[in-house]
């Protein structure tokens, strides 16, 4: 199958089925690559992992496309179930074919709820193993602590706290339009803590509350319903 | 002393077998109980990111399926030893499915554990955590990878002693063994010490 340098897959890895994260950062990325005369297509793996046909969609996706973008949240320090098994699939796929290793690229965005950026650094090298086993050319990969401030909107809608995501996701895609790998300066932009630790770790607690509350639960927050067993 | 070993092979794949055979048979002559969950057996949903387990049913997967069994014998235990594939440096999708599910064990509310934010305990003790992966010969970067992730989750699990090594495709018996025994050393205790390190 023929490679198509300016389509752009966009996998989204979040188990959520919209206003993920994931497909925020994704999305803004892919917009702006749009801007630069690719064409974009999105994938939910949580959808296309459903079944054959939708696997078999993301592996024809990924043969056709020059530039595959994983958008994915972190999950237990590495990459969701979703993910790694779409990787599995993917690589299984192409071992044994014959393929030109620098034809396509593969860039990671992960995302994590907590608020350093490096507790993402496990989850991109294996990102990184996967490009070098799977015959992909890795571009590189931005990691983004205290995701959850997005909302799942899109890093642009969320006014300052997200400046630096934003110019972050605009020099990665100006820099993978040139056939460039993500430059540092933009590693470094996405990882800035988007607000104080302390008042983010502060917030979180209270947001978890919150939601317990909601539930009828906040009193039972922490149950231990397997102990002395 | 009871450990909990959940089996990450692939389907088709019996390259583990014989680690798992050593690990089990290292640990009984040692005098512990050993509870095995070779996890392709067992219907497993993936996580749905929803935090039920967190605000809706507090410690509990809302999904009621085994691994809410394995969750339950994981914090019961003194040692979760993960055996898998290597897969990119981390755990194959077998593993990883039922690891996203026992996010249940611990809190959601944040702490700091040497200057960096981590969740919360939700029990008192926490298993020790062993790794033990399959790479292909000539893997280095994914053996590195792999021991980084165990590690990074015996930070996250509140784990009080920790270890990881691999095992190379095709490795003789005695070798599997060998590096069987090694790893255990690292978080088995001595018998005569074993009240002081729980």
């Amino acid at each position: 199958m023929m490679v198509d340098d300016k389509q752009v897959l966009l996998l989204v890895g979040s188990a959520k089925q919209r206003h993920s994260n994931s497909q925020a950062l994704g999305g803004y990325l892919c917009g702006r690559l749009e801007e630069e005369g690719y064409r974009t297509e999105t994938m939910l793996l949580s959808r296309a992992q459903r079944s054959e046909t939708g696997q078999a969609e993301v592996l024809a996706a990924s043969d056709r496309a020059g530039l595959i973008v994983l958008a994915f949240p972190l999950y237990v320090d590495s990459l969701p179930y979703l993910v790694i098994k779409a990787l599995e699939l993917i690589a299984d796929h192409r071992r044994g074919q014959n393929r030109d290793d620098a034809a396509q690229r593969f860039v990671c965005l992960a995302n994590c709820g907590f608020p350093e950026a490096h507790h993402n650094d496990v989850a991109l090298a294996i990102c990184r193993r996967f490009a070098a086993e799977a015959g992909f050319r890795w571009a590189g990969g931005l990691a983004l602590g205290g995701g959850e401030a997005l909302g799942g909107q899109s890093p642009a809608a969320r006014g300052g706290m997200t400046r630096y995501v934003v110019e972050a996701l605009d020099l990665a895609a100006a820099a993978l339009a040139r056939g460039e790998e993500v430059p540092a300066r933009a590693v470094q932009m996405m990882a800035r803590p988007l607000i104080p630790a302390r008042l983010y770790t502060w917030m979180g607690g209270l947001g978890w509350w919150l939601q317990a509350r909601k539930h009828g639960v906040a009193r039972r927050l922490r149950a231990r319903p397997y102990v002395g067993e | 002393m009871k450990a909990v070993l959940l089996d990450g092979s692939r389907s088709g794949d019996d390259g583990l077998d014989g680690a798992r055979r050593a690990l089990t048979a290292e640990l009984q002559g040692l005098g512990w109980q050993v509870r095995s969950f070779p996890l392709r057996e067992f219907e497993i949903h993936h996580c749905l990111g929803c935090f039920g387990c967190w605000v809706r049913t507090p410690g509990e997967c809302l999904i009621d399926d085994a691994a809410r069994e394995i969750a339950r014998e994981a914090i019961s235990s003194q040692m979760l030893i993960y055996l898998t594939p290597v897969t990119f440096g981390g755990y194959s999708s077998e593993l990883k499915k039922a690891v996203d599910r026992i996010i249940c064990l611990i809190l959601p509310f944040f702490t700091f554990v040497d200057g960096e934010i981590h969740h919360k305990k939700r029990y008192e003790r926490y298993p020790r955590l062993v790794g033990l992966g399959l790479v292909e010969d000539g893997d280095e970067e994914g053996a590195q990878i792999f021991q980084r992730l165990v590690g990074r989750n015996a930070i996250n699990f509140h784990s009080p002693a920790h270890a990881a090594a691999v095992v190379r495709r095709g490795q003789g018996e005695a070798d599997v063994q060998a590096a069987v025994r090694d790893l255990l050393q690292k978080v088995v205790p001595v018998p005569e010490r074993a009240e002081e390190v729980r």
